[in-house]
């Protein structure tokens, strides 16, 4: 007799246990942060309170959330774009700084700007310059098949880099003392606020540009032909695609939409460049997109989740639990939402049979 | 003449952690897993491998507990995308997370405090008293010494034994070594976790070994860098400590042309190490591909033996 576990692939999970299941897997990871917390010596139930009303249990809370989904929602949506052509982008983070310097530099620097257009200007350079950075990656995976995971990577620190110099150098706030910022911008280039809150309008924005990418890659010819070239290159040659052409130009639009995403957390919430003003964004971006399972409109709801769950562990720090604990609580929720993401694409199997009973294939062990 | 002595030296230490980190996750990609979260691995590397350096004061404890930190990290990693078979990618990065928050968590009483133990530069007798080679190349601490002959040891191991093979064929075509009887699975759990172990072992060189302290995020991104040695390496030991070696040696150029106060801003010279990798790699990728050497045919990949 031996015990043999294997997986099957299950080919559609039931609606309920899709619900059921990431709901399972956030209540998993917020027990063992429990765990974290009562050994950091607080008590776990008054530290979920705290995070429940920092985030959706409260009008302040609900706002706060909104405002930390609109760049989630727009790294995100640059990560499930690139995916569409087969590349990972993990630069969102080095485009979405760039994106926010560029914005910058047209707010500081663009005075013969009539004020109307300030705005419209710096987004539109934090979208251009963040399609380039990502071009800057596309091109060598286009024409020589140079893995743009690493280039995407080493770009943001090359980005980080080149705003640190900035905010330090050129165009550090005199009284800033040593603080790593930039000079503030002027007030035309904030972004208005939706009438009746603190939200700025930035997560309308995010989700226009959600829908519209959906429509682009789901409802037009040329969103089809991409996905051909990005899910199978022998089709996409036969058909007489140019592979490379689009990956460039999908990972161009999906640097642009992170650029974007700068352009607005700097014109929406900071007012100046700063260090730290992407707390992650770029890297959770990839997260967010692949809980929604890379899809385009699912992106807008794992995001909020996440925001959620960024936004409830500041409430948790300001209750006095360290940033650190926060964090690996956010790890560990991630963490079973993956393994509860692998429980809904397979099925378990746990079989005791003797060998000579089972199948072939099955009869070499690991 | 001494500046650029000054920075071969340097150049070797720094380079040491990126060789070690980046032959690790040389094995784990041999292996068909890419593990994104040597950062991680080494941020828990060195808190771990720091306090029990400072509980027990041995530097050389302090190094082993790193390792078993670093293995311990990856084994999740394994668990998820070997056995569960979570996207490599996805998982890697949360792993990066994760070790960024829990060594931040465990160093934080830690942060501005001395050793205890030290490792030490021995000199080699005869050797380090050779005109200018000597002092640069022979004065330097165990790990620097131990680095060629562990990255001679995995070439050997790679190509030479019998488990080297069972290692190339999980990372090249699992679904056929399994077949013929190679335990795919055990060799993908064992690869990430030495791979682990040697970012751990990384991680703890900043900083029981060089730094001599610890900092929250001390490891600065060098945990990518690895990553990107591993691919500059064509997935060859030896290039890759070469490469590492070269990186670590731009990388200190850096902080040698900011000690004799070259007018440019230090942000802007510490793009030099990412610049030039970019670069080279840009130049050096066509021919590399050409001698068709390199990536395991299934990184990234999770073996399914169902869907063989």
């Amino acid at each position: 007799m031996s015990v043999s576990i294997h997986l099957e692939r299950r080919l559609n999970a039931r609606l309920a246990m899709r619900i059921a299941v990431p709901v399972a897997a956030v209540a998993a990871g917020l027990v063992a942060g429990g765990v974290i917390l009562a050994l950091g010596g607080h008590d776990p139930i008054d530290a979920y309170n705290s995070m429940w009303e920092g985030s959706l249990g409260s009008s302040d809370g609900i706002q706060a959330t909104l405002i930390k989904a609109c760049p989630l929602v727009l790294t995100g949506l640059a990560v499930a774009t690139a995916l569409r052509v087969g590349l990972w982008n993990i630069g969102g983070e080095g485009q979405f700084i760039i994106g926010a310097t560029a914005a910058t530099g047209v707010g500081l620097y663009a005075t013969s700007l009539p004020g109307p257009l300030v705005l419209p200007g710096m987004i539109l350079a934090g979208c251009l310059a963040g399609a380039t950075w990502a071009t800057i990656a596309a091109i060598p995976r286009a024409l020589i098949g140079l893995n743009e995971i690493i280039v995407t990577l080493f770009l943001n620190y090359i980005a980080i880099l080149l705003m640190d110099h900035l905010i330090f150098g050129p165009w550090a706030d005199p009284k800033a003392f040593g603080f790593a910022y930039s000079r503030a911008l002027p007030d035309a280039a904030m972004l208005p606020v939706i009438p009746g809150s603190y939200v700025h309008i930035g997560i309308v924005i995010a989700v226009l540009v959600a829908v519209t990418c959906w429509w682009l890659m789901e409802r037009t010819p040329w969103g089809f032909s991409v996905r051909v070239a990005g899910g199978n290159a022998r089709t996409a040659e036969y058909l007489g695609l140019h592979i490379s052409r689009r990956m460039v130009i999908v990972l161009a639009l999906s640097g642009a939409i992170a650029g974007l995403a700068g352009a607005i957390e700097l014109t929406g919430v900071t007012n100046r460049l700063q260090d730290g003003i992407s707390v992650n964004y770029g890297y959770s971006g990839v997260l967010i997109a692949f809980l929604a399972r890379g899809r385009l409109l699912g992106v807008v709801v794992s995001a909020l989740l996440f925001a959620t769950l960024v936004v409830g562990s500041y409430a948790l720090q300001t209750t006095g639990v360290a940033q650190p604990i926060a964090t690996i609580i956010q790890a560990l929720i991630i963490v079973f939402l993956l393994a509860g993401d692998a429980a809904l694409a397979f099925r378990v199997h746990i079989t005791r049979a003797p060998r000579a009973l089972e199948p072939v294939a099955a009869g070499v062990r690991s | 003449m001494t500046f650029w002595l000054n920075s071969v030296s340097v150049g070797i230490v720094l380079g040491t952690p990126l060789a070690y980190a980046a032959l690790g996750e040389l094995i784990a990609e041999r292996a068909g897993v890419m593990n994104l979260g040597v950062e991680g691995m080494m941020l828990m590397g060195a808190v771990v491998g720091f306090i029990v350096t400072v509980r027990t004061q041995n530097a050389f404890l302090g190094m082993a507990g790193a390792v078993v930190a670093g293995a311990a990290l990856a084994s999740m990693h394994a668990v998820m995308t070997v056995g569960l078979r979570v996207n490599q990618i996805v998982m890697g990065l949360t792993l990066t997370i994760l070790g960024a928050g829990l060594s931040a968590y465990l160093g934080a009483g830690y942060a501005g405090r001395r050793p205890g133990g030290e490792i030490n530069a021995i000199p080699i007798p005869v050797l380090s008293q050779l005109p200018v080679v000597g002092s640069v190349l022979f004065n330097h601490d165990v790990f620097v010494y131990a680095l060629p002959f562990i990255a001679i040891g995995i070439w050997l191991l790679i190509y030479r034994t019998r488990f080297g093979l069972w290692l190339r064929a999980a990372g090249e075509q699992p679904g056929a070594a399994d077949a013929s009887g190679v335990p795919v699975f055990l060799i993908r759990y064992l690869a990430v976790m030495v791979g682990g172990g040697f970012a751990g072992l990384a991680g703890a060189y900043f900083s029981v070994v060089y730094t001599r302290s610890w900092a929250e995020g001390m490891t600065g991104g060098r945990g990518w860098i690895a990553i990107a040695l591993v691919i500059f390496g064509t997935w060859n030991p030896i290039v890759v400590l070469v490469g590492a070696l070269i990186f670590g040696f731009v990388d200190g150029l850096n902080f040698q042309l900011q000690s004799v106060g070259v007018p440019v801003s230090s942000h802007l010279l510490a793009m030099m190490p990412y610049v030039f990798t970019l670069v080279v790699l840009t130049i050096t990728w066509t021919r590399l591909r050409r001698r068709r050497v390199g990536m395991p045919e299934a990184l990234g990949l999770p073996y399914e033996r169902e869907a063989r």
